[in-house]
Parts: C-alpha cells; sequence; structure tokens
C-alpha cells in the first residue's frame, strides 16, 4: 500500500503541467489531491513554476483579439459566486479538477451566456399574446441554434462603431445575429443583413429595433459555404439589394 | 494606472513576486464584480502570456487566437469563482489557458490537423520562439531550465510546451514512464527552487 500512495504522488508533476491523459488516472490523482495536503500544495507550487514558463513564452495576441475579446465580454453574462459549504466547496475547486475542460461544450456554454441576455429583451418587448408566441417560437429556433453541437462564436465591430456578434452553427447552417452600440437610425431608415455571395446577394433579414443600445437576437437560415454577412443601413422596410455600403462584412466560416 | 506602472507590473506579475500577485488578484475581484475597465487592464497584462502559452502548445495562429479568445471569456465568466487561497491570479489564469490548449490538442482532429501543420511547415517551432518577447521572464526560466538535467528539462518541455502527455514523452524520449514521471517532478522540484516560488 505504501508502494502504491508513492507511486500515486509522483504523478504530481505530470498532473500538474496536464500530462496525465484524461480519464481513470488523472480522476485517482485528483481524488488523491483531497486527501493529501502535501500534495495539493506540491501542485499549487509546480503551477506556479508553470505559470512562469507561460510568462516566458509570452507572445503578443493579433491586435483584433482585445476587441473581440472585450466585446464578447460585454455581452456575456457573469456566473454567481459559488455559495461554499466548506469542507465541499473547497474539494470542487482544487485547481485543474474541473471536469469539463471540453472546447466545444464550453464554447455552447459561453455563446449561451451571450446571447440568452439578448434573448430576454425578446420577451421584455412583446406587448401582446401574438407577439409574445412570435417571440417564444423565434426563441426556439434560436435555442436550437444556440444548442448545437458545434457553433463558432464571431464577433466584430463594425465601421460606425458597436459590434456584431453571431452564433453559427454550420452544420444547420443557421447563424444567430445580435448587436451591440450600433448608432441609433433616423426615421425611415432600417439595419439590413445580408448574405453576400459571389453570385447573388441575399438578404437576411432587418436587425429589429434596439433596447439600451442592444438588438434582440435574429435568425438566418440558408448559410453556405463561401457567404459573407453583410449589414447596411437601407431605407426602410428594407430592399431587394444593398444600396449602401455595408459598414459589416464578415467572413462566415461554414 | 500609469503606462510606466503596468510596465513594471508585467515584471512584478511573474508569480514569485507576491507584490504583482496581489495586484492582478485585485483587478479579477472587481472584474468579478463586473467592473469591464478591470477586465481590460486584465487583458492588457495577461493575453500575452495566455496566447504565448496557447500558441507554444497548439503552433497554428488561428487555432491559437480561438482558443485565447475562449480563455479570456472564461475568466471573465467565471472570475466569481476565483479563490486567492488556492493560488494567485496569474495561476488561476495560466492554468485554464494551458488546459484548454491541452484539451484542444487532445481533440482528435485537432491533433491531425497539427500533425498535417507540422508536415507542411518546415521551421514552425522557430517562427514561434522569435515571435516570443524576449524578457526578464523569459531569462529566469531559460536559466532554470539550463540548471536542470536534459531529461528533466526535455520531459518538462514537452510535456509543457509541446504538449504531449507523460506516456508520450516516455515514448518519444525513449524511457520507462517511471522514469519519466519522477524526472518531470524532480526537474519541477529543481525549477521551483530556481525561480524561488515558496
Amino acid at each position: 500500500m505504501k508502494l502504491f500512495r508513492r507511486d500515486l504522488h509522483s504523478l504530481s508533476g505530470a498532473y500538474a503541467l496536464h500530462a496525465l491523459e484524461q480519464g481513470a488516472e488523472s480522476e485517482r490523482f485528483a481524488r488523491h489531491l483531497n486527501r493529501c495536503p502535501s500534495c495539493a500544495s506540491e501542485v499549487r507550487e509546480f503551477r506556479e513554476v508553470a505559470t512562469a514558463m507561460a510568462f516566458a513564452a509570452t507572445t503578443a495576441p493579433p491586435p483584433e483579439l482585445r476587441d473581440q475579446v472585450l466585446a464578447a465580454a460585454a455581452l456575456t453574462r457573469q456566473l454567481p459566486p459559488e455559495v461554499k459549504s466548506h469542507a465541499r466547496a473547497r474539494r470542487a475547486r482544487v485547481p485543474g479538477r474541473a471536469r469539463v475542460p471540453w472546447v466545444p461544450w464550453l464554447s455552447g456554454v459561453v455563446v449561451v451566456a451571450a446571447v440568452v441576455v439578448a434573448v430576454l429583451f425578446g420577451y421584455a418587448q412583446a406587448h401582446t399574446e401574438q407577439e409574445l408566441s412570435q417571440a417564444r417560437a423565434q426563441n426556439q429556433a434560436i435555442a436550437l441554434v444556440l444548442s448545437a453541437p458545434q457553433v463558432k462564436l464571431l464577433t466584430h465591430a463594425t465601421t460606425k462603431g458597436g459590434v456584431a456578434t453571431v452564433v453559427l452553427a454550420a452544420d444547420r447552417h443557421e447563424m444567430v445575429v445580435t448587436t451591440s452600440g450600433l448608432p441609433a437610425l433616423p426615421a425611415g431608415k432600417v439595419y439590413q443583413l445580408w448574405l453576400i455571395r459571389p453570385a447573388k446577394t441575399v438578404s437576411a433579414g432587418l436587425l429589429p429595433s434596439a433596447t439600451s443600445g442592444q438588438t434582440r437576437p435574429v435568425l438566418a437560415s440558408g448559410v453556405v459555404k463561401g457567404d459573407t454577412l453583410g449589414l447596411t443601413v437601407e431605407p426602410a422596410p428594407g430592399t431587394a439589394k444593398p444600396t449602401t455600403t455595408p459598414i459589416l462584412a464578415l467572413p462566415l466560416p461554414v | 494606472m500609469s503606462p510606466s506602472d503596468s510596465d513594471a507590473s508585467r515584471f512584478r506579475s511573474v508569480p514569485t513576486d507576491r507584490r504583482g500577485e496581489r495586484d492582478l488578484d485585485d483587478l479579477l475581484v472587481h472584474v468579478a464584480r463586473g467592473d469591464q475597465i478591470a477586465f481590460e487592464t486584465l487583458y492588457d497584462r495577461l493575453a500575452g502570456p495566455v496566447y504565448g502559452v496557447i500558441r507554444r502548445v497548439l503552433k497554428d495562429s488561428s487555432q491559437s487566437e480561438e482558443v485565447a479568445q475562449e480563455v479570456l471569456l472564461e475568466v471573465w465568466r467565471t472570475a466569481a469563482r476565483f479563490d486567492p487561497a488556492l493560488g494567485g491570479a496569474a495561476t488561476w489564469v495560466m492554468t485554464i489557458a494551458h488546459r484548454r490548449a491541452i484539451d484542444r490538442v487532445r481533440s482528435i482532429t485537432a491533433a491531425a490537423e497539427r500533425e498535417h501543420k507540422i508536415a507542411q511547415v518546415d521551421t514552425p517551432h522557430d517562427e514561434v520562439a522569435e515571435a516570443v518577447e524576449a524578457s526578464l521572464d523569459a531569462e529566469r526560466v531559460q536559466r532554470c531550465l539550463g540548471g536542470l538535467t536534459e531529461i528533466q528539462r526535455e520531459s518538462i518541455t514537452l510535456a509543457y510546451y509541446g504538449g504531449h502527455s507523460y506516456r508520450q514523452v516516455a515514448e518519444l524520449l525513449n524511457v520507462t514512464l517511471g522514469a519519466i514521471k519522477t524526472r518531470i517532478r524532480d526537474g519541477l522540484i529543481r525549477m521551483r527552487d530556481c525561480l524561488g516560488v515558496s
């Protein structure tokens, strides 16, 4: 038994560097950490070494990442703090123990958080039964996109300020578009979305009017490979072809 | 915060320096309350190392950008779950960043693409190395890595920067599993002492 314990203990380095494969061994070591304070503090120290190695690898990220991250954060609801019942909360938060690090899943959660806020506006704006049931139907369609197994979150600033956030479910050929901080338009003008294609540009619908600077999500279908999402200002109630220069042209990775 | 302040604190934010750590911890506490200005400052302090470590592991720049965005958003989203008692803010963020990079490497499609990428490009590693900003952090880590035995150094860099599991490292270095576990741990103990981690 003693040998077994020592053997397990020697995994602290590999564990701290995420070099254990996900599965039985990693989980067994994580359980061991709860019972072994000296192992836990060793892992903590090794993680600090790893942090120094991360700083040593410092590389300037592409400049557009900053705007993308800050814009997406502005649209993303934060988790509340954990309310801890002591021992258990502590156990659950040993670093690296989180069992969910699966990227597509994570993106889904981030994306859902970003759009949930916007979806709620849809309900807030519905005044009649009919509007409410329309909002519900639309939200169901949107929910299907958001729960698709592979979604991509794209955030891009427009040339007139504000940002558009797109949740793209490529395998469904659908996307959900929401915007934040776009300039208000004079009466008689609308924002119109387009799918820009080499052969023909097609309308992807109008942006709803904004509440607190944010437009509620709209669904666009029939997205195909090679499409670019465009946004223009058009005379109400929208046009068949874009008549002004797009303030956003975002290639869609379908 | 004046620019010179933030420059200086970039170096202080190395985990061994308690003062720098606490600074970032405070910032993260404000981020947890939804303070977007604090998040901007946090971004400016940590986006470089986050992107850098992800890039070292993934090599591919567009995938690295994607993962870095996810990591930084996760920091925003889960900031309230950060517990200073369990380690500093920089360590919390870098642990998430490295974890996500490793997840991406280990998901099958990414692994296939990565092999493809490595086969296509002759010197991906050198490019990355050149893009890495020369810094005191890098010098210190290089010096400490230099103090390890060759096998300790190779196991640690293959695992951390290369994104390999210790089984893969054992295979690559042609050493037994037991020996690799020990080399990684012994190497990290030496690194810890060399860097002055307490």
